[in-house]
Order: structure tokens, then C-alpha cells, then sequence
């Protein structure tokens, strides 16, 4: 209750609210922009926070987090091409909502499921950081293998009917993550004798290669899409009776999005694939996901946005950055001179407090900001097909590239482009191979951990009882999907 | 997300081919992670050892959806891959969608090509008018105007706000030798 009393003085400070909302604004704008993750608009703005004080510093760079990953949804709802990396799941029932005239519905929910989720997520941050830290701090490696074991367990629920598909999928996305220095020894692999993939392969460049590009290959060759008319055009708020069927998928990616959040290396897109799958799993018409259901968006939506807030909490309590975005936030505090960590809360509370209270306000920000820059977003909707591909790829292509000003980065979006072209000529879902590809990194380095720890026992990944735990659920989740596919299927033959 | 981009592919097929390109790629990738060489770093699974049990789990899976595909094809009487009503004109040839998908690949290498010669704000505006005219726009005045506005506007967003460079191109050679 203290945190709470104590963040409430930071609502008075006309400069962390104004802060909240330039943050959200810059944040929006931002993570609609193919290319630009939550982390790179946050390092932008980096630099400029050095003259701030502390708590208006880390209030704008918090509250462009909050305002990216709402950001991101836009342009995955309206044309298929997820902003942030988080967004990809949103784009499965976003765009299919879209293109039946309901794109102002599908942005409607994902707005108010991100304010639900913030909100949340802000609530988890506040009243349970400590004790939540507790559970962070007792992984080990084997338990974050696990972690991974869990993530990638859900490519059953995500590959369309075809597991065999969704497995080679999922290859391929481990595949792509295996580019570059080895986790443990550093030697090259996969590289080729390519300098530019020393560093691995950038799942933001994939994402858009392999949902920009390839939408766009796709739709060069299909006649116009029907254009949204005005009534299913305008910003649609959820009424009382939508209220009530997305409270479901709200609660379920309420709860992955925190656990995932506190859990370092997870991040909002594993918590958004997630809740997309378990609210899928879970619902009373899985037949509509993947169709324009709307619960396919309210469940991504609110995960992504509670992991705003709760991956700060091993940020916060132990000092680990568990995401880009967390480790972009960790410099603003060391701009400062201030140290994450436990210490933190005795040395510098009015800080954290202050944090609290400017995600609070960011939270409403990105309401009211989300408000009026819908209805522009939703113009672009209804623009001549011929000018909104060019225009789409202009900015795809200028994205890609401001990544790291590196033109071999544009010729990896191409190539990754075709290749999902090609994948979705052959039916391949492309969702799997996305989760291997975020995944593969946490999986591998923390596997060969654990053994150099155990002295090559495999045993350490069930003795370890919080990984024992992880795997059983991961077990226990593939076995209910098959199960379930079992049965419609006998159901409909 | 859209439809495929070839409706006239049966299951059938796209497993046979899903199966066989699978198991080509994961075998040419198992022989490529064998081949990585250890440094004296190296534990005991190995650079090689993740990525080769991955390949494996690829193979495997490759060579149960040939034998679903083959096995599906001796009880299920495979459909002819037509168009509508069955009969393809030229106007709809199913081909057309993937050539014009090439079409625009052979733009978008161009603008790869040119970026770094011509520099940002030319490529751009060349890229968005001709990708605007192969999707079919077919008005001077917008083409004129994405061709111009473009790159000036996303340079403004990128290079003068975000601090992102992009490209000058051989442009300011000319100015200082």
C-alpha cells in the first residue's frame, strides 16, 4: 500500500505526466513503423534523457515501451505487418478482421486489451515485485531451458492442422537462430565467411521479411481489397456484450503476460504467442481463430502490454535487463548514476515510486493518444492498392535499413521474403518458425549451461524441480492440443 | 492473413514437395554443422550438436509427411490443380500472381542495387513510382508525386528526426570532386 500511496505523488508532476504522454506519442508513432522495435525508439531518445531528472527520464523511456507495443498493432491490423516483434501474433485474426470491413473493431480491442493489460501489468509491478522476484531469482539454466521447452511446446497449437508443417517450421526458425558465434565457444557458424552474420540473424528482420515482404509479393498478385466503409471504419470501443466475451482472453493473456514477463529472455512475443494459443485452447469458438476472431486479438494484445510493466520486475528487484527494451531502460538509470537492483528501492525509492505512477499515467496516455491517431491509421486503410503497396514498401525497405545501416540487412528481408513466399505456397504455417527463431538462442545456451554445470548429466533438467515443473506443463500443454485435434477431428469425420 | 498464394496446390502436394525440400535442406544442413569446426572453448555437446539434432527433428519430420503424402495418395483420389471451373484462360492463368510477385522482386533488387550508388532519396522515389506503376497505378500525376515526395518526407522522418543516415549516393562527389 505504501508503493502505492508513494507513486501517487508522481500523478502531481506536470513533467512526468507531460513526459508519459511524449513518451507514449513518440512510442505510437514508433512501433507503427515497420522496422523501428520498442527498444530502437527508446535508444533514440536515450541520449536526450541525460539532462532529465532521473524519474522524467525513465518515465519518457518507459512510456515509449507502453506506447511501441500498442504502436505495433496498427500496422499488423491494417496491413499485416506487425510494428514490434510482440505484434505478430496480433496479426493472425487483426488483418483477417481488417479485411471484413472490421478494422476499427479489431483496433478498438486491441486498444482497450492493452489498457486492461497495462493496467495489470502495472497493478503486478506495484503490489507483487518482490515476491514475484523470488521466483525469478530461483531459475537456473535448466529451468530456462525448460522455459524454452514450454514457448516452443506451443508450435503444436499454432501450426494450422499440420504438425509435421509446424515442427519443420519451427526448424527453420531454430535454424536462423543458430546464425552467428556460438552461445558457449564463440566459433562462427552459418556465417558463411559473412562478416554482417557474425552477429546472428535479427529476428525484427525476419519478422518483417517474412510478414512485410511476403505479404506484398502476395498481394501484387490479387485484385483490390473491398475497402472498409465508414460505419466499420470508425474507431469501434467494445460494447458491454464484447466486453463480456473478451474478458476471457484478456485474463489468459493477463496471466501468461506476467509470467512471461518476469521471467528474463521470454519477452512479450513468446507472451503473445501464448496467450493466443491458451485463449484459442481455452475458447468456447477456437474454429473462429485465425478467421477474425476477436478474442485472437484481445489475448495478444493484453499479454504484450502486461509485459511492459512486469518485465520490469527482474529489472527493478535483481537488476537483470530481461529484454532490449529492459536493458535500454537499465542505461537510462545508469545515465543517472543509479544501479538496478535491490538496493535500489532503499537508496533511490522516490525513483521507482515515480516510475510507477508515470506508467500509470503512460497507460491512460496511450488511451487518449490511441484515440484520435486511429482514425488516420484507419484512412491509410482505404487508399488506391497500387500507392499503399509502394508506399508500405518504402517504408519497409527504409526501416530495414535504419536498423543498422546496413544494405546486406534490406537483401536478408528479400531473401526471407521469398522464403515465406514460398512457405505459404506449401503451406507451411509461419508463426512456428517465428517462436523457434526467438526461442532458439534461450534454448541452446541454456541447455549446454546446464550440462557444463551437471557434468553432462542430463538428469539436472528434471532434479531442478522449477524446470521438472516447466517441462511437465510443456508436456502436459502438447498433450491437450493433440488430444483435442484428436477429437475434432473424429468429431467432424 | 490472405489467401495462398497458389489455391490450385493440393495437400497432397504441398506435402510431397514440403517433404522432399525439407529433407534435402535438412540433410545439406546437418553435412554444413558437422562441419563446423570446435575451438579448445568447446563443452561436450559441441557448436555442432544443437544444430545437428535440430536438422534431425527436420529429417524426421520431412520423411513422415512424404510417407503421409504417398500413403494419403493410394486411398484419396487427387484433385487436378485448376483454376476456376476448371479450365485456365490466359487472363487468369494461375501463374500470373507468381510472376507478377517476381516482377516485383526484380524491383525491389534494384532498388538494393541502386541504394547505395544513386543514395536514399533518388532509390526511394524510383522504388515507390515503380512499384506504384507495376501494381497497376496508372495516374501521372500520383505517380509523379509519390516519385518526389516520398524520399524527401522519409528522409526528413529518418535521417533529420531519428538521426538515422541513410545513403548520400555519388551525389556529394560531384559537388566537392
Amino acid at each position: 500500500m505504501d508503493s502505492v500511496l508513494n507513486s501517487l505523488g508522481s500523478l502531481a508532476s506536470v513533467w512526468v505526466v507531460a513526459a508519459a504522454f511524449a513518451g507514449v506519442l513518440w512510442g505510437i508513432l514508433g512501433g507503427a513503423l515497420p522496422g523501428i522495435s520498442p527498444s530502437i525508439a527508446m535508444a533514440l531518445l536515450l541520449p536526450f534523457t541525460a539532462g532529465m531528472s532521473p524519474t522524467v527520464a525513465l518515465v519518457l523511456l518507459a512510456s515509449v515501451y507502453v506506447g511501441a507495443e500498442y504502436g505495433g498493432s496498427i500496422p499488423a491490423i491494417l496491413i499485416r505487418t506487425p510494428g514490434t516483434n510482440s505484434a505478430a501474433a496480433t496479426v493472425i485474426d487483426g488483418f483477417e478482421m481488417a479485411k471484413q470491413g472490421k478494422a476499427g473493431e479489431a483496433l478498438g480491442i486491441s486498444l482497450v486489451s492493452g489498457l486492461v493489460g497495462g493496467l495489470f501489468g502495472l497493478v503486478v509491478l506495484v503490489l507483487a515485485t518482490e515476491s514475484l522476484a523470488k521466483v525469478a531469482l530461483a531459475f537456473t539454466p535448466a529451468a530456462y531451458f525448460s522455459l524454452g521447452i514450454l514457448g516452443l511446446s506451443v508450435i503444436a497449437g499454432l501450426s494450422g492442422g499440420s504438425l509435421l508443417k509446424g515442427l519443420i517450421a519451427a526448424s527453420i526458425g531454430l535454424m536462423i537462430a543458430f546464425v552467428g558465434s556460438d552461445p558457449v565457444s564463440g566459433v562462427s557458424r552459418f556465417t558463411f565467411g559473412s562478416a554482417d552474420l557474425l552477429d546472428g540473424v535479427k529476428p525484427i528482420i525476419v519478422m518483417v521479411g517474412l510478414f512485410a515482404v511476403t505479404e506484398m509479393l502476395v498481394q501484387i498478385g490479387e485484385p483490390a481489397w473491398a475497402k472498409a466503409d465508414k460505419t466499420t471504419s470508425r474507431l469501434k470501443l467494445p460494447d458491454w456484450a464484447m466486453w463480456k466475451r473478451l474478458f476471457r482472453p484478456q485474463a489468459i493473456g493477463a496471466a501468461v503476460g506476467t509470467f512471461e514477463g518476469v521471467t528474463p529472455g521470454a519477452g512479450g512475443t513468446v507472451a503473445a504467442f501464448m496467450a493466443y494459443s491458451e485463449s484459442k485452447r481455452w475458447s468456447k469458438h477456437p474454429e473462429e481463430y485465425g478467421h477474425g476472431s476477436p478474442e485472437g486479438v484481445a489475448a495478444p494484445e493484453a499479454a504484450n502490454n502486461v509485459v511492459t510493466a512486469t518485465a520490469l520486475v527482474p529489472l527493478l528487484s535483481l537488476g537483470i535487463p530481461g529484454s532490449n527494451s529492459a536493458a535500454i531502460l537499465m542505461g537510462g538509470f545508469l545515465i543517472h548514476g543509479l544501479q538496478p537492483g535491490p538496493m535500489l528501492f532503499s537508496k533511490a525509492p522516490e525513483v521507482v515510486y515515480g516510475l510507477y505512477g508515470g506508467l500509470f499515467i503512460a497507460n491512460i496516455a496511450m488511451l487518449l493518444i490511441g484515440l484520435v491517431i486511429l482514425n488516420p491509421c484507419i484512412w491509410l486503410v482505404n487508399r488506391p492498392k497500387p500507392y499503399l503497396i509502394a508506399g508500405i514498401l518504402a517504408l519497409v525497405m527504409t526501416g530495414v535499413y535504419a536498423l543498422h545501416q546496413s544494405v546486406f540487412d534490406i537483401a536478408m528481408a528479400l531473401g526471407i521474403g521469398v522464403l515465406g513466399y514460398g512457405m505459404r505456397l506449401l503451406r507451411i504455417p509461419v508463426l512456428p518458425m517465428v517462436l523457434g527463431l526467438v526461442l532458439g538462442y534461450m534454448v541452446e545456451s541454456n541447455y549446454r549451461r546446464s550440462l557444463l554445470i551437471s557434468g553432462g548429466e542430463h538428469s539436472i533438467f528434471v532434479t531442478d524441480l522449477v524446470s521438472a515443473g516447466l517441462l511437465a506443463l510443456a508436456v502436459v500443454l502438447t498433450a491437450y492440443t493433440g488430444f483435442k485435434e484428436f477429437t475434432d477431428r473424429k468429431s467432424k469425420a | 492473413m490472405s489467401k495462398d498464394p497458389n489455391e490450385g496446390l493440393s495437400d497432397l502436394t504441398t506435402s510431397r514437395v514440403t517433404g522432399v525440400i525439407g529433407l534435402v535442406g535438412s540433410l545439406t544442413y546437418i553435412v554444413a554443422a558437422l562441419r563446423i569446426e570446435d575451438s579448445l572453448l568447446a563443452d561436450a555437446v559441441g557448436a555442432s550438436g544443437v544444430p545437428v539434432a535440430v536438422g534431425m527433428l527436420m529429417a524426421v519430420a520431412s520423411v513422415a509427411l512424404l510417407v503421409k503424402g504417398f500413403a494419403l495418395s493410394s486411398t484419396v483420389k487427387m484433385p487436378l490443380a485448376t483454376g476456376k471451373g476448371g479450365r485456365h484462360t490466359p487472363a487468369d492463368s494461375p501463374l500470373r500472381p507468381h510472376g507478377l510477385a517476381a516482377g516485383l522482386l526484380v524491383i525491389l533488387v534494384a532498388y538494393l542495387v541502386a541504394l547505395p550508388w544513386l543514395g536514399y532519396i533518388v532509390s526511394i522515389g524510383l522504388l515507390s513510382a515503380a512499384v506504384g506503376w507495376f501494381a497497376g497505378g496508372r495516374e501521372r500525376k500520383t505517380l509523379l508525386g509519390f516519385a518526389l515526395l516520398t524520399g524527401p518526407i522519409l528522409w526528413f522522418l529518418f535521417d533529420f528526426a531519428l538521426k538515422v543516415h541513410m545513403p548520400a549516393g555519388f551525389w556529394p562527389k560531384l559537388f566537392t570532386g
